[in-house]
């Protein structure tokens, strides 16, 4: 009889929790819209399996060996954490506290206890520091982008690299509304965690997540469900923002035809951005340096095998642990609070505010320029590649239907990609200079 | 970090931000354009293949998309035709 009590006790139904089950709730839900409504297919398929199995009762997939411990053990071993953290504390909780707070060195100690009482880390909990905490998968993925980006439309009109940079806007009013939303009380951001969810704005899966597991890991999964939901909701944000900012006249405004691009300036481009970076923003190294890398291996045309790797396989086999490690943080400890609610909102102003800016922008170079270029392909500064230069595109074609934009639009699309990743560097760097 | 002190980083990191980002893209336009003059002074690529193309067209090219002489007749037709009928 014992045994059967202890496999009872032991099951996912006993020790299910209110919480767990919204998580996993959840989960379902990102499953549903990714397979049924096709949202993000590619990431919000795994994230969403993740985000179940992280919340998985009494498993602990996505816990390390120390949290493991506070969560199952017994009441004497809490007291031995207790013991090796030098606090006094009554339930787990408090423990958990103690050791996030606590020096490399004495959570080292706590580790090793950890492991002496034969906890290990969870299956989630190793995915997540192998593949994001190392910030590895962001700059892999950052380099298939590299070399599935055709620069090509920007080369042959380089001025639409002020859209991608006016619409990186959204980035930074977001970090003043998460302030703001932190000053008024209504919610608890640090200049970290609002420079983390202000990236949100760049529309950019990767630099998201590495710019969000360098200033502030604990936000990483609402962050990254939140910039991959608006990215599969471009085509309903934009087009309401776009037709408000524009008259029918300049939505019709047609493009002359874009010059021929040469080899050697797609092989020379990568190269002048690398030399960029490292003159003006080292931080930003890691994000530009792979994507570079990327594109170089693309346009160099002699390794062919590599890029190739680079655009399929590989990117594909990092999307998969990408998106179980973000699973990871799904967890219902972490995710379930007022903040992420606060996150999913900042998440859709910066969306907006970036396409209202880069569409601005457009118009205002309108002025002084005499090569009109037609303010929708403004909004693609927001990066969301390809998908914000096809709406420049539908929404061009309802006003004119001979008008096609869409090779104007990857001009600004790419350079939001370039845009996005200055902005990632300048967050970094002004942040750990604090 | 009191509630002033908030909103001023918030302030500074978006002057500062979005000046950067600003003035790194303002370089590259120059820079690249810069590379694009020098590229085709140094190595002119457009020159040498275009009358290839155009011989093509003489001999009866096999792909009417791939000639750009043709293209451009047929574009300049199709524009002819529109103007007329709006009129």
């Amino acid at each position: 009889m014992d045994k059967v009590i202890a496999l009872w006790e032991g099951s996912g139904l006993y020790n299910l929790e209110l919480n767990a089950l919204i998580m996993i709730a959840i989960g379902f839900l990102l499953l549903y819209l990714a397979i049924h409504k096709n949202f993000e297919p590619l990431l919000l398929v795994p994230i969403g399996f993740g985000g179940i199995l992280a919340n998985i009762p009494a498993a602990g997939l996505a816990y390390s060996a120390v949290e493991q411990m506070a969560h199952v053990g017994t009441v004497e071993q809490l007291n031995q954490l207790a013991a090796v953290l030098g606090v006094q504390v009554e339930n787990y909780k408090q423990v958990l506290d103690a050791y996030y707070t606590a020096p490399a060195a004495v959570q080292g100690a706590a580790q090793e206890l950890a492991a002496d009482l034969n906890y290990a880390n969870g299956m989630m909990y190793n995915f997540y520091s192998i593949a994001i905490g190392s910030t590895v998968a962001p700059l892999l993925i950052f380099m298939g982008v590299g070399a599935m980006t055709d620069f090509g439309p920007l080369l042959a009109n380089p001025r639409t690299l002020f859209l991608g940079a006016a619409a990186q806007f959204g980035i930074f009013a977001t970090v003043l509304g998460a302030v703001g939303l932190t000053s008024l009380g209504i919610m608890d951001f640090s200049v970290a965690q609002a420079a983390a969810i202000g990236i949100i704005g760049g529309a950019d899966g990767p630099t998201a997540i590495y710019v969000s597991s360098v200033l502030a890991p604990e936000l990483l999964g609402a962050i990254a469900v939140s910039a991959y939901s608006y990215m599969a909701l471009v085509p309903m944000i934009q087009p309401p923002i776009m037709k408000a900012l524009t008259t029918e006249k300049e939505r019709a405004i047609e493009m002359v035809q874009l010059r021929h691009v040469s080899k050697l300036e797609k092989i020379m481009f990568p190269l002048v951005l690398l030399v960029l970076v490292a003159l003006l923003l080292p931080d930003a190294a890691p994000l530009l340096g792979m994507f570079c890398f990327g594109n170089l291996m693309r346009e160099c045309g002699v390794v062919d095998r590599l890029s190739d790797t680079a655009q399929n396989a590989l990117i594909n086999t990092v999307t998969i642990f990408l998106g179980l490690s973000v699973g990871s943080k799904l967890v219902a400890d972490k995710f379930l609070s007022a903040e992420t609610l606060g996150i999913l909102s900042l998440g859709i102003v910066a969306f907006g505010i970036g396409t209202a800016a880069g569409v601005l922008m457009a118009k205002m170079m309108n002025l002084f320029s005499k090569q009109k270029i037609n303010p929708l392909i403004g909004s693609a500064g927001v990066s969301a590649v390809p998908m914000a230069a096809r709406v420049s595109n539908k929404v061009g074609l309802e006003s004119n239907p001979h008008n096609f934009l869409l090779m104007h639009a990857m001009g600004p699309n790419v350079a939001g990609v370039i845009g996005s990743a200055v902005a990632a560097g300048v967050m970094i760097k002004y942040v750990s200079a604090l | 970090m009191s509630q002033a002190e908030l909103i001023n980083e918030g302030l500074s990191l978006m002057v500062f931000g979005m000046g950067f980002v600003f003035i790194f893209l303002t370089l590259l336009v120059f820079a690249t354009g810069l590379m694009s003059k020098v590229v085709q002074t140094i190595a002119p690529e457009d020159a040498a293949p275009a009358p290839r193309k155009a011989a093509a067209s003489i001999t009866g090219a096999a792909d009417p998309a791939a000639d750009p002489v043709l293209l451009a007749v047929i574009n300049d037709a199709i524009s002819q035709h529109r103007a007329r009928r709006k009129s």
